[in-house]
């Protein structure tokens, strides 16, 4: 078999081909054969029409044949848009969000990775290098070969011991950002927490009578983290207010502050990811900043992903 | 000796010139990206350089090719590079692109072996006098990848296994010796068996000798 032979299946996408198996799909292609057929008889009754009218009574023939026409184009045209437009540009969509999706996580992971090796995994390698060198010294001082130190190695382990605790503190953190432990008590108490720490005092508004799942809730915590977080560095705000509602279908998460606004959604900029991240899961980012403020934006996520 | 230190995290920069300044040593220049290094190395003419593999801009491997420039422009400095971890074929290639194909004068640990202070300032000395020191991990990954040598290296015998371990690192036949605590007779004649076992040319010299059981696991 020629290689040329193997690349004809993969012109459509897995997930294009079995959205075509499905019995949607087969529905609608049923009604969109159907109204190609109607349209291509409507038509030929107007090509008829027009005919006989090329004869005799002329104007008595036109008007019925241009409608005759009118009408077998339009259903073609509706069977075109059912069998080609709606269906393909739904599985581009998809296609796009899940290599966001792919690439989103690969990121954290690589995020991850560089905190971790210049944080804590340095400070740790910083750590053992100095009680290498603490051991160094109070063996030659057991043994007699070297000089008697004792503040130098006391403020050898001193160090060590400090940048054990930064290492812990870092891990932490770290750890924080993966997963956050306060969201097992769900999104409102995570929140609350959120709103407890932050820089700026936060008001909160929290009407959460059913949780999420938890994608979208862990999604919905990155982004009122991040958008307090910028509320408190960029907007030079006094005060914020963090809101979070979820009615049947819909999460909304909103965050206004009383900054001097004029935020944009910037190409590779911390509300760009944000829009992307939510996205991924069919939800929408809006952002309302007129120059002065205040500035509003809001989250609308779908109750599950 | 006179050492230049290129490590972009400031901590361990700053606890590795406590090490070598504590032993006496002298670090003539500490920096925290390659260019910077190939421009101290230039100036300063050290004995030897410690170099991290992962630096700014790319954080990859500036280190590894740092430390192949500083071998083919000054071959009087020795290249000691460390890393957080391992990755196999940047020891062959530092190896391989040092001067003549001898692997003199390069070195290749895990950061964590700077914290044992001895063994780390012997590895970095063997270095600056020409020799090699590969790390333990890399050897125990090259023997644990050498699936195709399997039967051969079966015929090893335990002691010699070790003794292949260590000469792979770079080790010298005293070394060996005070490290297994036998003489260095016994030493020899382990060296000897290996090297008709796995069918080598006998090599006296340590770095031609690490090559060449280096060669054959990666074979």
């Amino acid at each position: 078999m020629r290689a040329s032979d193997d690349r004809v299946p993969s012109q459509r996408s897995v997930l294009e081909r079995i959205l075509i198996r499905s019995w949607e799909y087969r529905h609608l292609r049923f009604w969109a054969g159907y109204r190609i057929v109607a349209g291509i008889l409507v038509a030929f009754c107007g090509v008829a029409t027009l005919w006989v009218g090329a004869y005799r009574w002329a104007a008595l023939f036109l008007v019925p044949a241009a409608l005759l026409l009118a009408f077998g184009y339009w259903e073609m045209t509706i069977a075109y848009r059912l069998l080609y437009a709606p269906l393909p540009q739904r599985v581009r969509e998809l296609e796009q969000s899940r290599s966001r999706v792919v690439d989103d996580s690969a990121a954290g992971l690589r995020r991850i990775e560089r905190d971790l090796h210049d944080g804590a995994q340095a400070q740790l390698v910083a750590v053992a290098m100095k009680l290498g060198l603490a051991t160094k010294k109070l063996g030659g001082m057991v043994d007699g070969t070297g000089q008697t130190e004792l503040d130098r190695v006391l403020e050898l382990v001193a160090a060590a011991h400090r940048g054990t605790k930064e290492a812990i503190t870092e891990l932490r953190d770290l750890a924080r950002g993966i997963h956050p432990p306060a969201l097992d008590h769900g999104l409102g108490a995570a929140l609350a927490t959120l709103a407890a720490r932050s820089d700026l005092p936060v008001e909160l508004v929290i009407d959460l009578p059913e949780r999420p799942s938890p994608a979208i809730e862990t999604i919905a915590y990155f982004c009122a983290a991040e958008l307090l977080a910028n509320a408190a560095k960029h907007s030079g705000a006094q005060h914020a207010t963090l809101e979070a509602a979820h009615v049947p279908g819909l999460l909304r998460v909103q965050v206004t502050d009383d900054g001097t606004g004029g935020a944009r959604v910037e190409a590779d900029g911390g509300l760009a990811g944000l829009a992307e991240r939510v996205r991924t899961v069919d939800g929408r980012l809006q952002l309302s900043s007129p120059p002065g403020g205040p500035t509003m934006v809001t989250v609308e996520l779908p109750s599950h992903a | 000796m006179r050492i230049v230190i290129a490590e972009d995290s400031a901590v361990v920069r700053a606890g590795l010139a406590e090490i070598l300044a504590d032993s006496g040593h002298e670090v003539v220049a500490a920096v925290g990206n390659a260019g910077d290094l190939l421009a101290a190395v230039a100036e300063h003419r050290p004995d030897a350089a410690v170099v991290d593999v992962r630096m700014p801009p790319g954080y990859t491997d500036e280190g590894v090719r740092a430390a192949i420039a500083i071998r083919r422009d000054h071959p009087k400095t020795g290249v000691l590079v460390f890393s957080q971890y391992i990755e196999t074929h940047y020891a062959a290639d530092l190896l391989g692109a040092a001067s003549g194909g001898s692997a003199a004068g390069v070195g290749y640990l895990l950061k964590d072996r700077v914290s044992d202070v001895d063994e780390f300032l012997e590895a970095l000395t063997r270095v600056a006098a020409g020799g090699t020191a590969l790390d333990p991990e890399v050897v125990t990954q090259l023997l644990a990848a050498s699936r195709r040598h399997t039967d051969r290296l079966g015929s090893l015998t335990a002691r010699e296994r070790e003794v292949l371990a260590l000469m792979a690192e770079g080790r010298t036949n005293s070394a060996i010796a005070a490290t297994l605590v036998v003489s260095e007779r016994a030493v020899e004649k382990h060296v000897a068996n290996i090297f008709s076992k796995l069918t080598l040319a006998p090599s006296d010299a340590d770095n031609r000798r690490v090559l060449a059981v280096l060669r054959y696991l990666e074979s």
